[in-house]
C-alpha cells in the first residue's frame, strides 16, 4: 500500500473550491459511507473503494486506483474527480478507511480495476493498425495542406496591412480585430496561429512598450508564415518546428517513431497551470539526472476538471520520455514509468535543490536555442540567485549579472521571503519579458512552489 | 544605423506614411529586401526581434541586505502544510492559536508563507493586534526583514516602536504599543494605563481595560474595581468581564454569594436534581458588576430570569459549584435541571472559557457531544466557543469520535471537526521533522 497522502495532496486534485468543501463535509460524515476499504493494488501503490449514500436510491460506488491516480464513480456529477472520489481519498488520508489486503476489493470495484489493467496493457490508440484507406487519408492531408497554405498567405497579407496602416490604431481596436483573423486561421485549419493571434488582443493594453511587443509578435508571425510557405527547403527538424507552431498535430505514432525513448531519473523542476479557451494546460518542466536534458510535458483538461497530478514538483521520476521532433526538442510525453515517484513538494524526502546555473549561462543557452527555433519564447531556467527589488524586481547571480522577473508574475513576495536576501536555487520559465519564477528550494532542500 | 525603437516608431505610424529604417545585425548577410515596404518592415523586425532576444545582455540589480539569521527551527512540514491551508481559508479563526502554539514551542513560520500571513494579519478589520503580534513573533527575523521591504507590513516592527507610538501614534498604534508592553511588563503597562486614565475618552478606556486581560493578576484589581464605577456602560461591562476571569477578585466573591443562592441541589424521590432560583430583578449591585438586564427582564419574566441566571453563572468561579455540590463537573452536568439546562450550559461555558478551566471545558464538551447540548442558537454558539478554547489534550474523551455523533446533529459534528483539526494542528506543531 502506498504511503498515505496528506489532505493537502488530496484537495489539490479538486477541480474547484466548492468541490473541496463538499468533499470535506462528505468525508467527515461517517454515516454517508459504507463498505469502504483499501487494499494493495495488483501492480500499483494501492486501491480504495467505497459506497456513498447520496440523493439516489442506490449508493454511489467509488473506486480509486492510486497508481494513476485514476478514479471512477457511479454518480452523475460532471466534475472530475467528483466529491465522492475526493471524500474517499480524504477519509483514507485521515486513516478512516480500513485496510483489507486479504479480502481485496469487492466485485464491482475489481471489475473496473481489471478493465483498467487490460486497457493499460493494450497499445495506445493510433499506434495500432494502419489507416483504413491510405488513399483517402492522403487526399485529406493534401486538402489540409492546401487550406493551410492559403490561410498563411491570407495571414501574411493581413500582417502587411497592419504594417502599412500602422499599429497605433490597434489600441482603439476591440478584441474583434484579432478574433476575426484568428477565426479565419481556424477555418484554414491552422489552430496554432489562431491561438497566437487571439493572445495578441491583450498586448495594446499591457503598458508602456506595447507597440514594440506587438511588432515583435507580428514579425514572428510573418516569419512563421514565410517559413511555412518555404517548408520544403527547410531542414527536417526545423520543418517539424514550423509545422507544429502552425498547428499541425502529430499523431502519437509519429511521435514515437521520431526517436528512441530517453530513460533517465527525471527531476520535476517546476509546473505552471494556464487556462486558455476553457482548456486547462499544465506545463511541467523536467530535467534528466544523467542526460541533463530538459523536457516539457503538457497535460490538458477541460475547465473545471482536475489536471494530471502524477509529476509532483521536487520529485524524481524514473521514466522513459519520448521527445517530439523539432529543431529544439523540448516537448515530450511520458512513455513509461518505473517505480513510484520519490518525494516532492507534497511531502516526503527530497533530493535537495538541483544544480543552479548563472544568468550568463541561461542567456547563452537561450540564445543558442533561439538560433535553432526563433519562435521559442519559454525556456527552462534553474539559477542560483538572490532576488532584488531595485531598480525593478529581478534576480542577481554571484557574478553580479541580473535578469528581470516577468512583470506579470506579480510581486513574488514568497520568493523574496524564502531568500531573505541570500542566494536561493530558483526554477522557472525564462521568457523575453523576464523570468517567471515557479519553484524555489528552502534551506532544508525542500522544493517550494511559488 | 537605426535602432529597434526607430523600427517600432515606423510600425506605429505605418509604412504608408513613413519610410522603413535600415537595420543590420552584426554577422548576418545583407540581402536585398522585398519591394513592398510593409513586408520589408516585418522582415527587418523579425530579424531584430530574434537578435535582440538572443543577444540580450544581463541587467544590473541591487539585492537588499540579507536578513539576520534565525536560530529558531522551522515548524514541521505537516504544520506548514496546515498553515498554508488555513491561510487559504480553512478555519482561519484558529490562526491565532496556531501561531501562539508555534511561539510557545520556539518554532517559526516557514519563510514562504510569511507574505500571506502578514497580509492576512494586516487586512483584519478591526485590527487584530494579537494576530499581528503573534505573526510578527512567529515570523522571527525574516518577518522583520520583509517589513523593511514592504511598508504594508510595518506593524511587524511595532514591538520595537518607541514611546513615540504611544505619545503621538494613532489609536491602533497606541493599542499595539500597550499590548506589546503588557506582554513584556504587565506592571509597566498598568502604570501607563493609570497615568492616562483621567485624560482618556470612553473608547480608549475600553481599550485600556481589554489590554489588561492579558497578563492579568490581583495587582490589577484596584484599577479594574474602580472601573466598575465608570460613567460609561461599555467600560463597566468590559471591567466586569476581565475581573470575572480572576477567581480571587472581590467581584468573583460577590458573584459567589449571589450564585450560591441561585442554584441548589435538592434530593427528591427520583434522586438529586438542580433547582434554579435566579434573581428576580437586576439591581444596582448586579448592574455595577457588569450585568445588564436582557430583553424581557422587566417584571421577572422567565426569559429575563434565564438571562440573569446566565449572566451570574458566567462570572462565578466554577470552584463554587464543585465545592457546594461536592461532586466533579461531569456529575454536576448530569443532574437534571429542567428548563434551566440551556442557561446553565451557556453560563458555565462562558465561565469555563473566561477562567480557562480545562476540567469544566472538557466536561461541558463531552456532555454536549453525548447528547446534552441544548438545541438553542446560544447553546450551539457556546459549544463552538468551547471547542475553540479547550485544550484538546484534556479531552481524553474515550469513545468520542466522529462516528458516535448522529448525522442529524450538525452542530455537534462541526464541533468535533474543529476539535480534531486542533488536535492534529497542535500535534504537528510538536512534531519534529529532523527526526525523520
Amino acid at each position: 500500500m502506498a504511503e498515505r497522502w496528506d489532505r493537502e495532496r488530496v484537495l489539490a486534485l479538486a477541480p474547484d473550491a466548492p468541490s473541496q468543501r463538499a468533499a470535506q463535509s462528505l468525508a467527515s460524515g461517517r454515516g454517508a459511507w459504507a463498505a469502504d476499504g483499501a487494499a494493495a493494488g495488483a501492480a500499483g501503490p494501492g486501491v480504495l473503494w467505497g459506497e456513498c449514500r447520496g440523493g439516489a436510491a442506490t449508493p454511489y460506488r467509488t473506486v480509486i486506483d492510486l497508481s494513476g491516480p485514476a478514479y471512477r464513480c457511479s454518480c452523475p456529477s460532471r466534475k472530475f474527480p467528483c466529491k465522492h472520489v475526493l471524500a474517499l481519498l480524504l477519509r483514507w488520508a485521515d486513516g478512516a478507511v480500513q485496510h483489507d489486503d486479504a479480502a481485496g476489493a469487492p466485485g464491482w470495484a475489481a471489475t473496473w480495476l481489471a478493465a483498467r489493467a487490460t486497457r493499460a496493457g493494450r497499445p495506445p490508440p493510433g499506434q495500432a493498425g494502419k489507416p483504413k484507406d491510405p488513399e483517402a487519408a492522403a487526399r485529406r492531408a493534401a486538402v489540409r495542406e492546401a487550406r493551410v497554405a492559403s490561410g498563411l498567405a491570407e495571414l501574411d497579407r493581413w500582417l502587411g496591412d497592419q504594417a502599412r496602416q500602422g499599429l497605433a490604431a490597434s489600441q482603439q481596436a476591440g478584441y474583434g480585430h484579432w478574433d476575426d483573423i484568428a477565426a479565419r486561421m481556424i477555418d484554414a485549419q491552422a489552430p496554432g496561429l489562431a491561438e497566437r493571434l487571439r493572445a495578441l488582443a491583450a498586448v495594446p493594453h499591457s503598458g508602456a512598450g506595447w507597440g514594440g511587443r506587438l511588432l515583435e509578435e507580428y514579425a514572428l508571425l510573418h516569419l512563421l508564415a514565410v517559413a511555412c510557405q518555404r517548408q520544403a527547403g527547410l531542414p527536417p527538424p526545423l520543418r517539424e518546428t514550423v509545422r507544429s507552431r502552425v498547428g499541425f498535430a502529430l499523431r502519437q505514432a509519429d511521435v514515437l517513431a521520431a526517436g528512441p525513448p530517453v530513460r533517465d531519473q527525471w527531476r520535476v523542476l517546476a509546473r505552471r497551470d494556464l487556462e486558455q479557451d476553457r482548456i486547462r494546460v499544465r506545463r511541467t518542466w523536467l530535467r534528466g539526472g544523467q542526460t541533463g536534458r530538459d523536457a516539457l510535458v503538457l497535460s490538458f483538461a477541460p475547465a473545471g476538471q482536475g489536471l494530471d497530478d502524477s509529476l509532483a514538483v521536487g520529485a524524481e521520476a524514473d521514466a522513459d520520455l519520448v521527445f517530439y521532433p523539432g529543431a529544439v526538442p523540448l516537448r515530450a510525453v511520458v512513455l513509461a514509468r518505473y517505480g513510484p515517484a520519490d518525494g516532492g513538494a507534497d511531502g516526503g524526502a527530497d533530493g535537495g535543490p538541483p544544480a543552479g546555473g548563472t544568468i550568463a549561462g541561461l542567456l547563452a543557452c537561450y540564445a543558442a536555442a533561439l538560433a535553432a527555433d526563433p519562435w521559442l519564447d519559454s525556456w527552462p531556467a534553474v539559477l542560483d540567485v538572490t532576488p532584488a527589488r531595485a531598480p525593478v524586481p529581478a534576480v542577481r547571480d554571484p557574478d553580479g549579472d541580473a535578469a528581470p522577473l516577468h512583470p506579470a508574475a506579480g510581486d513574488c513576495w514568497p520568493l523574496f521571503a524564502l531568500s531573505g536576501g541570500r542566494p536561493v536555487t530558483v526554477a522557472g520559465e525564462w521568457t523575453p519579458r523576464g523570468l517567471w519564477p515557479l519553484t524555489a528550494w528552502d534551506e532544508g532542500g525542500r522544493a517550494v512552489r511559488l | 544605423m537605426s535602432t529597434w525603437q526607430d523600427l517600432v516608431t515606423a510600425a506605429l505610424i505605418g509604412t504608408e506614411r513613413s519610410t522603413v529604417p535600415a537595420v543590420a545585425v552584426p554577422g548576418s548577410p545583407i540581402q536585398a529586401g522585398p519591394d513592398d515596404p510593409a513586408v520589408l518592415l516585418l522582415d527587418r523586425a523579425a530579424l531584430l526581434t530574434v537578435a535582440r532576444r538572443g543577444g540580450r545582455p544581463a541587467d544590473h540589480a541591487q539585492p537588499p541586505p540579507a536578513a539576520e539569521p534565525d536560530s529558531a527551527p522551522v515548524v514541521s512540514a505537516a504544520a506548514a502544510g496546515r498553515l498554508a491551508r488555513m491561510l487559504g481559508g480553512q478555519h482561519p479563526e484558529l490562526l491565532t492559536e496556531w501561531l501562539a502554539a508555534a511561539v510557545a514551542r520556539g518554532r517559526r513560520v516557514p519563510a514562504q508563507l510569511l507574505p500571506a500571513l502578514l497580509d492576512r494579519a494586516r487586512r483584519m478589520v478591526p485590527a487584530d493586534t494579537e494576530l499581528r503580534r503573534l505573526a510578527a513573533e512567529a515570523g522571527g527575523s525574516r518577518a522583520r526583514w520583509l517589513a523593511g521591504l514592504n511598508p504594508d507590513w510595518k506593524f511587524v516592527l511595532a514591538d520595537t516602536l518607541g514611546d513615540d507610538a504611544w505619545r503621538r501614534g494613532t489609536a491602533v498604534q497606541r493599542r499595539g504599543y500597550l499590548t506589546a508592553l503588557r506582554g513584556r511588563d504587565p506592571g509597566a503597562a498598568r502604570e501607563l494605563i493609570a497615568d492616562g486614565w483621567a485624560a482618556a475618552g470612553p473608547q480608549e478606556r475600553v481599550m485600556f481595560v481589554s489590554a489588561m486581560a492579558r497578563g492579568l493578576s490581583l495587582a490589577d484589581e484596584p484599577l479594574l474595581e474602580a472601573a466598575l464605577d465608570d460613567g460609561n456602560t461599555s467600560v463597566r461591562t468590559m471591567a466586569a468581564d476581565v475581573l470575572a476571569a480572576l477567581p480571587e477578585s472581590a467581584l468573583a466573591r460577590r458573584m459567589t454569594v449571589r450564585a450560591a443562592g441561585c442554584l441548589s441541589l435538592q434530593q427528591g424521590h427520583r434522586g438529586a436534581r438542580l433547582v434554579a432560583c435566579p434573581p428576580i430583578q437586576c439591581d444596582a449591585g448586579l448592574r455595577r458588576d457588569g450585568i445588564t438586564p436582557g430583553p424581557g427582564a422587566a417584571g421577572g419574566r422567565p426569559a429575563g430570569q434565564a438571562n440573569l441566571l446566565f449572566e451570574v453563572l458566567a462570572r462565578t468561579p466554577l470552584s463554587t459549584w464543585t465545592a457546594q455540590f461536592g461532586r466533579p463537573a461531569e456529575q454536576i452536568l448530569a443532574l437534571p435541571s429542567g428548563h434551566w439546562a440551556a442557561a446553565l450550559f451557556t453560563g458555565w461555558a462562558r465561565a469555563a472559557i473566561a477562567q480557562r478551566d480545562q476540567a469544566w471545558m472538557a466536561a461541558l464538551i463531552n456532555w454536549a457531544l453525548a447528547g446534552g447540548l441544548p438545541g438553542t442558537p446560544a447553546g450551539e454558539q457556546a459549544l463552538r466557543d468551547l471547542v475553540r478554547r479547550a485544550d484538546p489534550a484534556v479531552l481524553a474523551a474515550p469513545g468520542i469520535t466522529v462516528g458516535t455523533v448522529p448525522a442529524e446533529r450538525p452542530a455537534a459534528r462541526d464541533a468535533l471537526t474543529v476539535l480534531r483539526f486542533r488536535c492534529h494542528m497542535l500535534k504537528e506543531l510538536t512534531d519534529d521533522d529532523s527526526a525523520r
